[in-house]
């Protein structure tokens, strides 16, 4: 938290010469900056008041706007519709709001499964009940068609949140898909969730096992590069006799659709063409299926049930190789409590790369999930709800707020990762902060489109019952084909179409190419 | 008839059958009073080492828990457990209430509409879900969304056609001749039913008291969106108990299931003599 007086103070004692550059730091430290920003300030060729004023510029607008709101709202109140479990990166700001503010923080927690349709259930009802809501991206498309949440375009231009910054905005692509719906603001992304590989460390350095690997298949004990390096290494480590499994891949109803969009956009296939035609009822999509049941036989045996924190747990007590998870499994399986088989053993890499036809490697992410805040159309204090949520995700706030227990949230600001605090380095280490880095800026977007969670639920389905023996591939990804064609119909054509060609607008060049978004006419 | 004596296979089978029916609420009892860190161990613990009312203290002192390592619980059970009794025992009390005069008027009384008691099971022929979002939308009109009265009211509603064709079932079953003869000797109408009728379906009104009221107290759709924050139930609690750094807190889910089911047992119990009779209720037609 930032006392802006005493920080003015400080930078001009530092600019006078009052305050050395070791005094300085530690007096930012104090005043509770993180080393990272204090240092790059003091540093800076602009010299530290302008260098502060600028990364700082968000947070202090939006203190700034919330001052003037609060001091013309009736209701000095503000109600956050919020995931269970998310609170723990907001509690630690709800007494700065009361005392400086007075400004009373009151949060609703609903199981994050609830919250999209809590949402469009307050489309209905017109309670007012909420001021700021957090939903994930996927919400946006259906929440702003319906009318309950605010285009937050005309406020963001006005106060300047730094989403695009390019040194300390979100990581593009990541700021363009997790924020805009049609090219409009809708949401302030607070939650950078994205997929990464973690490895056991202390069985790639083990001597024996890197001989025994090198002897059988020619190349070095390493972290896969490739998925076929990722299968080859599963089906090495694979020891189900000592309860110790090749990965720990998802396979569960609900998470195992961002497994097969994930091989499948490392394939340089996105889930629609140009015409809103699946694409991946295609060879690509096929062989993703077969590959995805091959690696069946090398995963632990609960990965058919897995929830996100059973699956944790389980890599947490040592029970796997290799996890695919989001960055927060990272801070289970570093952490003593969750992590006591773990801790100290793990590396991570980004997402494997697939090779294309013309014999390029391809490396994509999954941005899925990923919280943010929006704007209830209803608000009583809209602006107030604005200044929040610009406040909250502010390059400086978000890089304080993020490494506090019992929140969802994670790295997602280019400072967040390339620049980070020593809380942010102590949380996820240097090296995964680079890794998340280095996977954000090839990420590829959930279906943040209208209809988006039809369209997740039915690739899914049929995804899972592939995975389960009840289909074979081709008939699964007929179906799922067939039922995008439904939901695409339903919801209609030219208007998903429209957002669709918005969202891949914006992705990472090798991406573009590999998919052939980059030749696409509207 | 002399009790017939239980011979070892049937007896294998019955304590079989029974172990595999206790052993959820087993499990259950086992989970609320493990550590977090037994919780979901693998292999899995099945008797805890360290048993612990940690997750119990947790329902109604969040930070309780912090003791473990686990933090972010940040709502504590009480408001739930008392909006559940709440909300149950009054809509109960009311459907049932309802439902009796209903079963006795269809029972008794019922002239030319046959199709009375086909209408009140209509509304029990459409899945829920199917009027959550109408509910919604009228109740915040009327201004009764996210608030006990609205709650009662749907309740109501929704367990009124079980405790109507259950108490007419009893009272189809029971001779009118009896009160008949009741009013034969100077009673009225209402008398005779308040202290005849009654009286005699005792065992299938607490059987149909206790089903409505498990119904209302187990239920989660329309508590789940009739609520915000003013309103509370013990199935939507369950639903809550996640964090971000221990995720599914299954301990303290199981220690707030454990108390749930305390009262619907202790009604059992205490019932049970009743409970049987109402089951058997006219099981032999006359």
């Amino acid at each position: 938290m930032h006392s802006t007086p005493e920080i003015q103070t400080a930078l001009e004692k530092y600019e006078n010469g009052v305050l050395s550059r070791r005094a300085f730091l530690r007096r930012m430290g104090i005043l509770g900056v993180g080393f990272a920003a204090a240092n790059a300030v003091s540093l800076s060729p602009l010299g530290a008041t302008k260098a502060w004023a600028a990364i700082n510029g968000a947070e202090e607008r939006a203190w700034n706007l919330a001052k003037t709101a609060a001091a013309k709202a009736a209701k000095k109140h503000l109600t956050l519709l919020i995931p269970t479990g998310s609170i723990g990166n907001m509690t630690p700001y709800v007494d700065k709001w009361k005392n400086e503010l007075g400004v009373t923080l009151e949060f609703i927690e609903e199981p994050d499964e609830v919250v999209h349709t809590k949402g469009m259930q307050e489309a209905v009802a017109k309670t007012g009940r909420y001021d700021v809501m957090m939903p994930t991206a996927m919400s946006y498309p259906d929440w702003l068609d319906s009318g309950l949440i605010y285009d937050l375009t005309d406020w963001v231009n006005k106060y300047q949140p730094d989403i695009f910054h390019d040194e300390w905005g979100v990581v593009f692509p990541a700021s363009h898909h997790a924020q805009l719906y049609n090219g409009r603001v809708v949401g302030l992304l607070c939650d950078g969730d994205q997929i990464t590989l973690l490895c056991r460390a202390d069985h790639i350095k083990n001597s024996a096992k890197a001989k025994a690997f090198e002897d059988k298949h020619g190349y070095k004990l390493n972290l896969p590069k490739t998925w076929k390096e990722y299968y080859v290494l599963a089906q090495f480590m694979h020891d189900p006799k000592n309860n110790f499994y090749g990965s720990l891949e998802y396979r569960s109803r609900y998470y195992s659709k961002w497994m097969f969009m994930q091989r499948l956009a490392s394939k340089g296939r996105l889930w629609f063409d140009q015409d809103m035609n699946p694409t991946f009822n295609s060879p690509e999509g096929l062989q993703v299926l077969e590959d995805m049941l091959a690696m069946n036989q090398y995963l632990h045996p609960d990965a058919f049930s897995f929830t996100w924190s059973s699956n944790y747990n389980a890599f947490g007590r040592g029970e796997g190789f290799m996890n695919i998870v989001w960055p927060s499994g990272f801070k289970y399986s570093t952490a003593p409590s969750t992590g006591p088989a773990t801790t100290g053993k793990i590396m991570a890499t980004v997402m494997p790369a697939d090779t294309l036809p013309d014999g390029n490697l391809l490396y994509a992410g999954m941005f899925c999930w990923g919280y943010g805040f929006a704007i209830s159309k209803y608000s009583a204090n809209p602006e107030l709800a604005y200044a929040y949520a610009q406040w909250m995700t502010s390059p400086t706030i978000s890089a304080d707020a993020i490494p506090y227990l019992g929140g969802y949230s994670d790295p997602y600001r280019i400072n967040h990762m390339l620049k980070p605090t020593p809380r942010l380095v102590e949380t996820y280490t240097k090296d995964y902060l680079k890794t998340l880095y280095n996977n954000i800026v090839n990420t590829v977007p959930d279906f943040c489109l209208p209809g988006g969670f039809e369209y997740q639920d039915a690739l899914d389905k049929e995804v899972h019952a592939c995975m389960t023996g009840e289909k074979k591939p081709k008939a699964a990804l007929d179906a799922a084909s067939r039922a995008f064609d439904r939901i695409t119909r339903r919801v209609g054509k030219d208007k998903v179409r429209k957002s669709w060609f918005a969202l891949t607008e914006n992705l990472a060049a090798p991406i573009k190419k590999a998919t052939g978004r980059s030749d696409w006419k509207m | 008839m002399a009790p017939r004596k239980l011979g070892i296979p049937l007896a294998v089978v019955m304590g079989a059958g029974l172990a595999f029916t206790l052993f959820p609420i087993f499990w259950l009892v086992m989970t609320a009073i493990k550590p977090p860190i037994d919780w979901n161990a693998s292999p899995a613990v099945w008797l805890p080492s360290c048993p612990t009312f940690i997750n119990f203290l947790t329902l109604f002192d969040p930070d309780a828990i912090r003791e473990y390592g686990v933090g972010g619980v940040s709502q504590s059970a009480t408001a739930a457990v008392f909006g559940s009794i709440l909300a149950s025992v009054a809509s109960t009390c009311i459907s049932v209430c309802i439902g009796l005069f209903s079963a006795i008027g269809i029972s008794r009384y019922s002239k030319g509409s046959r199709s009375t008691p086909l209408v009140i099971l209509s509304g029990r022929m459409f899945p829920p879900a199917a009027i959550a979002v109408p509910f919604v939308i009228i109740f915040s009109t009327v201004s009764l969304i996210d608030s006990y009265v609205g709650l009662i009211a749907v309740y109501v509603a929704v367990t009124l056609p079980f405790s109507t064709w259950m108490l007419k079932s009893f009272v189809d079953d029971l001779p009118r001749e009896i009160e008949e003869a009741a009013m034969l000797d100077g009673m009225t109408r209402v008398k005779a039913h308040l202290t005849v009728t009654i009286p005699l379906i005792k065992g299938g009104l607490f059987s149909t008291t206790m089903l409505v009221f498990i119904l209302n107290w187990s239920e989660f759709m329309f508590a789940l969106v009739l609520s915000y924050s003013n309103i509370s139930t013990i199935p939507v609690q369950l639903s809550k108990y996640v964090t971000a750094t221990a995720g599914t807190l299954y301990g303290v889910q199981a220690a707030l299931a454990v108390l749930a089911m305390l009262p619907l047992v202790a009604g059992g119990f205490l019932i049970q003599g009743h409970l049987a009779r109402g089951m058997t209720f006219g099981a032999i037609k006359q």
